[in-house]
């Protein structure tokens, strides 16, 4: 089916409770395109989503999913591609879900390379309790449980995947929907794990992260000449923390991902109907 | 039964204690002889005492027992941690020429052989436990050969140079005590048999069981004592085509478990009580999604960090209750090493079978306990595997509703709802820890709610209409007297009986695999005038169960000593316990 497969397959035909004008909506139709596009279908995808106004994506969604506990989409992900390598595996959160609670398993995912896509809806605030700081808000952001800002600096995800030994990272801007498209499908192609971090304003309770400041202050690193396979020159834009930046940052184009390295390629669902036919030697071992 | 012997080697943590042991133990095996072992440990890598027992006939041996009679003692803390286990036919080898001036009780018999220059004369210094193994040998009649097999077995990979010297150690032990003790009216005499056993733990039987399940996937955090199964798994699961990782943590492993399973692979994970705390965070998710899925507790003493190396069954009511929130899992709680096997393989099947979490739940004095058995015991050609109502591309249409969509959590009669795997042509489908609808999308809607939780209670009803969950039986089944057990007490209060029967007190046994479901034994408990339940835990968790069950009171015999029951013990308990009242509570 995948050679006639339309964006819209990936649609359920449940209604995004989002908020209207909610960055995750533009998230979401770049994440359908993007996998239509690389030639996969609703029935070979699996869409592990977190918790959080992300979190209702896989719901939104159709393909294969599950709606996990908080923090702790990326193990799953990871689960289902290496009993799976046929599959393709897509990882969506917001910023709560991947860089507070979920915050440890993103370093680790990052650097075991598990050949995946992860999208995180980053708004820079805790939106579906309501508006809290979120680990990517600004010290100075001024909300319900920090009524003087968070007084610390915010998460640099990118750097934090850079440390980590990332082979992706990539930065877009869920309005600008062709950029989006086109760099999650980067991260879909890239052969390992595929990091993006979305900017997706929370048109509710972030009034400083809006559209017009991303419209206004992003600088896309496609036109700025950028090249994602020069590590200083990531690490730069990745430092820079005067400026705003979409594109991919950096592309480790010799990477090997998890699976090539560990020699996992089976279909791990299919088993025979008793013990394996040798299964006799693993009780002789024994002697 | 034949004479048993009852040997150890102990000394500091670091000193080669287990391998020595388990040398020892498969030159026994080999030797057709059965063999059942303990250790005491620390948790640590060097340093603390630590002694590898073994328990020896010709007769099956399903325990330890409080008595020592060879003992290899590497330090002096080794005899005094065993005073009370030597008696006066005791022998007790160590090394005079060391720095530590043996205190041996004057009634023992104190071998004193040079382990470390006869060591040097074979080659190093590092042989000297083989030194003691060989004599060892000498005291107990048995011949040094049969040692030699297992030196190839442990030292094979480092050259044949090696386990020539190792072998010519130990033939020097074997020499030394020949030629200057005179040890026959000792007594010591090792039968031989041309008997075939295998020797493992429990934990490499949970890990055998899992690939003889077809397990492919497995996601672990290290912990004591479960890591093994890990171990045992890493570099076999491979050749089936399987893999293990090594999680960040236990939150990720139990995820990474759940993502093996949503994607259609036998997937399982083990920890101990400390991670199973961790796990309980996606427990509820693992049993609301339906998905299969093993999940071993090989319990150790708690609370908290608890007495890490020590042995107890205090994870129970955990198992049980485990998690906020109300949702149905199975508890099967193996009782011996050969069950370890079995009943992994079964909770593989019961988890794919009704789409819930099984808790396989062992401990630690099963884990490290080395046990023979005929290789017929593990009958691979036996093992069966059903996974339940798998759909496939052909089998799928049925479960569309109306719009083409599939219903993952349909409603049906016995509450099992039909399971597609990705891949499989419009199987694509949502699962969430949110209450569902038959899609699988979320709903507060009140019918609903009941329909999707009655629905998961259903499958409890239908596997105890369809299983078997019966309980294993030892003993006088027309006793007056019923003990009743569950986990690895088994094998200790088997030997038990033959204690209690020397006494003349007749016992019926009931040793309980499954604790939920479980069998109901209101009628036995009814039919006896005294119930004992046995468990290593302080409150009597398995206690409590019974008594709710059957409306009777029981006695109980606890131990939380973080020792595991040694069969003379609990014969002297039971024989006490028949005597005492029942407690008012």
């Amino acid at each position: 089916m995948s050679s006639d497969v339309r964006f819209t397959d990936f649609k359920s035909d449940k209604q995004p409770t989002w908020c209207p004008g909610c960055g995750d909506f533009g998230t979401m139709n770049g994440m359908m395109k993007a996998l239509a596009e690389t030639g996969n279908d609703p029935d070979n995808t699996f869409v592990v989503a977190g918790i959080g106004c992300s979190g209702k994506i896989g719901t939104y969604m159709h393909s294969y999913a599950l709606h996990g506990v908080h923090g702790r989409a990326l193990p799953v992900g990871t689960g289902v591609k290496m009993a799976r390598p046929d599959i393709e595996v897509m990882v969506a959160g917001g910023d709560g879900d991947g860089y507070s609670i979920g915050a440890g398993h993103f370093v680790h995912a990052v650097r075991r390379n598990v050949d995946m896509t992860y999208v995180v809806m980053d708004n820079r605030i805790y939106g579906l309790t309501k508006g809290q700081a979120s680990p990517t808000s600004r010290s100075d952001f001024e909300t319900s449980t920090t009524p003087e800002g968070p007084k610390q600096p915010p998460v640099n995800p990118l750097a934090l995947a850079l440390a980590s030994g990332a082979s992706f990272i990539a930065q877009s801007f869920a309005s600008d929907a062709l950029r989006h498209q086109e760099i999650v499908q980067q991260a879909i192609e890239h052969d390992g794990f595929g990091f993006v971090n979305v900017f997706s304003p929370c048109v509710t309770f972030n009034d400083v992260d809006t559209y017009d400041y991303f419209r206004d202050n992003l600088v896309d690193l496609e036109e700025a000449g950028h090249d994602p396979s020069d590590y200083e020159a990531a690490k730069g834009v990745i430092l820079d923390s005067e400026k705003e930046y979409q594109g991919v940052m950096y592309q480790d184009e010799n990477s090997v991902p998890y699976h090539e390295q560990h020699g996992v390629t089976e279909n791990m669902s299919e088993i025979p109907d008793g013990a394996p036919e040798d299964a006799m030697d693993l009780v002789r071992e024994f002697y | 039964m034949a004479e048993d012997l009852n040997w150890a080697v102990g000394g500091e943590a670091g000193d080669g204690i287990d391998s020595t042991g388990k040398i020892f133990a498969q030159a026994l095996s080999r030797a057709g002889r059965h063999v059942f072992t303990s250790k005491d440990f620390a948790s640590r890598i060097r340093g603390g005492y630590t002694a590898y027992k073994i328990r020896t006939s010709v007769d099956d041996v399903q325990s330890v027992v409080d008595r020592l009679d060879v003992l290899v003692a590497l330090t002096q803390r080794t005899i005094d941690e065993n005073l009370d286990e030597l008696h006066e036919g005791s022998a007790v080898i160590y090394d005079g020429e060391r720095s530590w001036e043996a205190e041996i009780p004057d009634e023992m018999t104190a071998v004193d052989v040079p382990l470390k220059s006869l060591a040097e004369e074979a080659g190093g210094a590092i042989m000297r436990n083989v030194v003691a193994l060989g004599a060892a040998c000498a005291i107990a009649n048995f011949d040094v050969e049969y040692l030699d097999e297992a030196l190839e077995k442990r030292f094979g990979g480092k050259g044949s140079k090696i386990v020539e010297n190792n072998k010519a150690a130990a033939r020097l032990g074997e020499e030394y005590v020949e030629e200057n003790y005179d040890l026959d009216h000792l007594g010591y005499d090792l039968e031989t048999t041309d008997n075939d056993y295998v020797l493992l733990n429990g934990n490499e039987a949970i890990g055998m069981g899992a690939l003889a399940a077809g397990c492919r996937f497995y996601a672990g955090y290290p912990i004591t004592p479960a890591t093994t199964i890990m171990e045992y798994l890493t570099g076999r699961i491979e050749e089936y085509g399987g893999h293990v990782v090594q999680a960040e943590d236990e939150l990720s492993a139990i995820n990474m478990a759940l993502g093996g399973a949503r994607a259609g692979a036998r997937s399982m994970t083990a920890t101990s009580g400390a991670g199973i705390d961790l796990m309980t965070e996606t427990f509820g998710l693992v049993a609301t999604s339906e998905t299969p899925m093993v999940i071993c507790d090989v319990q150790r003493s708690g609370p908290s960090t608890g007495m890490p190396t020590k042995q107890e069954q205090g994870d129970l009511n955990m198992a049980l209750y485990g998690g906020h929130g109300e949702v149905p899992r199975f508890v099967v709680a193996p009782t011996s090493i050969t069950e370890c096997f079995w009943k992994t393989i079964e909770a593989f099947n019961l988890a794919e079978k009704y789409q819930t979490p099984v808790f396989l739940i062992s401990d630690l004095a099963m884990s490290v306990t080395e046990q023979t058995f005929p290789p017929e015991a593990f009958d691979m050609d036996a093992v069966e595997i059903d996974r339940g109502k798998l759909v496939d591309d052909d089998t799928v249409d049925e479960w569309l509703d109306e719009g083409g969509r599939f219903r993952a959590h349909a409603v049906t009669d016995d509450g099992v709802s039909p399971r597609a795997i990705p891949g499989t042509t419009d199987g694509a489908h949502m699962s969430t820890g949110l209450e569902h609808d038959e899609l699988g999308r979320r709903t507060e809607d009140q019918d609903e709610r009941v329909r999707q939780v009655d629905k998961r209670y259903r499958k409890v009803e239908t596997a105890q209409e369809r299983e078997d969950w019966e309980y294993r039986e030892f003993g006088d089944p027309d006793a007056d007297s019923l003990v009743i057990s569950w986990g690895s007490n088994e094998g200790a209060l088997v030997e038990a009986l033959g204690y209690l029967e020397e006494d003349g007190i007749d016992v019926r046994v009931i040793s309980v695999p499954y604790i939920f479901p479980r069998p109901d034994l209101t009628e036995e408990v009814e039919a006896a005038d005294d119930v004992i339940v046995v468990e290593c835990n302080a409150t009597g968790q398995f206690a409590d169960l019974i008594e709710h069950d059957t409306l009777t009171r029981v006695k109980r015999i606890n131990k939380y000593t973080g020792v595991r029951f040694n069969a003379d013990e609990l014969a002297e308990e039971i024989t006490d316990q028949l005597a005492a009242e029942v407690p008012a509570k």
